[in-house]
């Protein structure tokens, strides 16, 4: 359990996707204009990186691995094509779910929810989680079910707190070549400077 | 003085529009409104708000509360220097000599390299150059050790008015603390000039007497609470001890809570000593420049964080007594000159609480867990100022909805 909190405590704050890895740039810089519509995208995130992550884990785990699936067959090559597969499917199946179940969400969520599917920080959870030491069984279930959920957190922390500094910068007169995605980038590089305050606490 | 406001008086359409100056006239501004007052005034008809606070006044009101720390500041520069040289029948005199001749050089040059991004940026893009450079001008050095190289002080600050100032746009819409920027941007370029136990006391090159070390409160605490142990006997009160150990022929009771009260400790040149920032806040708070919210949520959170960690302890660093952690490093300081800026810090008034909590928890969580950073008041200050315009969002949407629920019944 310890280790559990400790892991989502450092992949929410310590290894955060944006302010460590720069992971998901493109849509956080895109989509980060407004708090409200940040949240939601920042949620659909959440919620991908909390299925996907142990969904990958298992397909690696019972059937990539060596050995996995049968004795001498070594079928980890086909990660990165699974991964992706696997995202882009489950992004496609929630959304078409979402879609028929929830009407009112989906049009909450639009453009958002297929967005996610090229979002490298959801590929970027899957390929990160092969390095850490999970284990097998419940207990690496468990930890790839906290990963993701975690780095998902993160992500959405980092996208609302973008989008609160970009509402409150329309009384800001940046210079005009800066505009928009230039003092984005400068913003972005001072956000991260404050996250270093989390790079190497030991929890 | 009226002498000197004539000639410059005199030399005023030149700047003005249609004279051949013009364009340089917000340099010739500045120049009016940092020695005078500014010409214009609220007419007698007409304006709604009457009150002899503005931004000029306000920063100025900054700028003096920040003095004491500074004159403190430099005395104890030079009391260290010749306690550690063993020479501690110094006079009063030379002592601040020693401590002017190192705290001077920085100062000016923290001014000149902020004017020189400041100046081109306010001609060019026509807006008034004003007291806010000031205060980030003279927080820089205080936030600096005595031996700090004077080309990283200029570089820093060139670097924080640039990026984090000017680019958005100057005075008053910047997102992070300028004087923090610079800080951290040093901190992260040259840690060893701004980090370590060598960097605190200014030695002159001279040689310190036996047993002297310039380990700050923070480093030797943190030295001293790397074992993890399961036994409460293993380290309880060990940290106090760790501090009392310090006791040097140099300099008795070093780290006792009195002198780490009073500031007679290594350490950034303004940050020693909690009780010269007691004393500047209470200008800032008299005057309302400086949000009392904001100073007493930071201590706040500094505590109840720390004797929460007492209760869990399971390590020296831990078991420190809460009320030691405000005392040591450069909590006072930051919580009351940096935290405070009224800019980076949260608007809203109950924003103002969590944000200063915040940043108390913050500081000692990094002090404790994060090996890394000896002091973690500059970071936690720099992490809030990032999260202030959400907490700022949502405190004006709770308070939106409260307002319309109230509407609708």
């Amino acid at each position: 359990m310890g280790d559990l909190i400790s892991l989502a405590i450092r992949s929410i704050f310590v290894d955060n996707m944006i302010f460590a890895y720069f992971l998901g740039m493109c849509s956080y810089l895109a989509v980060s204009k407004k708090v409200t519509t940040a949240v939601g995208l920042g949620a659909a995130v959440i919620f991908v990186l909390a299925i996907t992550v142990p969904l990958n884990w298992a397909i690696n785990e019972y059937v990539l691995k060596p050995d996995a699936l049968i004795a001498g067959v070594d079928l980890s090559f086909l990660q990165f094509i699974v991964f992706i597969s696997v995202i882009s499917g489950f992004v496609q199946l929630t959304e078409m779910s979402v879609e028929k179940f929830a009407p009112a969400l989906y049009s909450a969520l639009g453009i958002f929810l297929p967005l996610i599917a090229v979002n490298c920080s959801i590929l970027g959870a899957a390929l990160f989680m092969l390095g850490k030491p999970f284990g097998g069984g419940l207990g690496g279930f468990a930890s790839a079910t906290v990963y993701g959920l975690s780095s998902g957190i993160g992500w959405f922390i980092a996208i609302v707190l973008l989008a609160a500094i970009r509402e409150k910068m329309k009384y800001s007169n940046v210079p005009k070549p800066l505009k928009g995605l230039g003092i984005t980038f400068i913003l972005v590089g001072l956000m991260s400077l404050g996250f270093l305050s989390f790079m190497g606490i030991t929890i | 003085m009226k002498f000197l406001h004539d000639i410059l008086e005199k030399q005023r359409p030149a700047f003005e529009k249609g004279g051949k100056l013009e364009k340089y006239f917000y340099a010739f501004e500045a120049l009016e409104t940092f020695m005078f007052t500014p010409a214009t005034t609220a007419p007698a008809k007409g304006a709604h708000i009457r009150d002899a606070i503005d931004l000029k006044r306000m920063m100025m009101t900054v700028v003096i509360a920040m003095l004491p720390p500074l004159l403190f500041g430099i005395w104890n520069i030079g009391n260290l220097h010749y306690l550690a040289l063993g020479q501690a029948d110094a006079t009063f005199m030379a002592k601040v000599m020693i401590g002017l001749q190192q705290s001077l050089p920085i100062i000016i040059v923290a001014y000149t390299a902020g004017a020189l991004v400041e100046v081109p940026f306010a001609l060019i893009r026509k807006h008034p150059i004003n007291e806010g450079f000031l205060v980030t001008g003279m927080l820089i050095p205080l936030v600096m050790p005595p031996d700090i190289p004077l080309w990283q002080v200029a570089l820093a600050t060139i670097f924080a008015i640039l990026v984090a100032k000017e680019v958005f746009g100057g005075t008053g819409m910047n997102i992070l603390n300028v004087a923090l920027t610079a800080r951290a941007f040093l901190y992260f370029a040259y840690p060893t000039d701004i980090s370590g136990t060598k960097v605190w006391t200014f030695l002159d090159g001279g040689k310190p007497i036996d047993g002297f070390s310039g380990a700050t409160a923070l480093g030797v605490v943190a030295e001293r609470s790397t074992q993890i142990s399961e036994a409460k006997s293993d380290f309880a009160g060990q940290a106090v001890a760790a501090l009392a150990d310090k006791t040097y022929a140099w300099m008795p009771d070093l780290f006792s809570f009195e002198s780490m009260f009073i500031g007679t400790i290594p350490g950034s040149i303004g940050e020693t000593s909690t009780l010269a920032c007691l004393l500047g806040a209470l200008i800032l708070i008299a005057t309302g420049v400086g949000s009392w919210k904001i100073i007493v949520s930071v201590f706040g959170g500094a505590y109840l964080t720390g004797l929460l960690l007492n209760g869990l302890a399971v390590n020296a660093y831990m078991d420190l007594p809460a009320h030691y952690h405000l005392v040591m490093g450069g909590l006072a300081f930051g919580a009351v000159y940096m935290a405070t800026d009224p800019v980076s810090a949260a608007h809203t008034e109950l924003g103002k609480w969590i944000y200063g909590f915040l940043i108390g928890v913050m500081t000692i969580i990094i002090r404790v867990f994060n090996p890394a950073y000896p002091e973690g008041i500059m970071l936690a200050v720099l992490l809030m100022n990032v999260f202030a315009p959400l907490i700022d969002y949502y405190v004006v949407q709770a308070n939106k909805n409260r307002r319309l629920k109230r509407a609708t019944v």
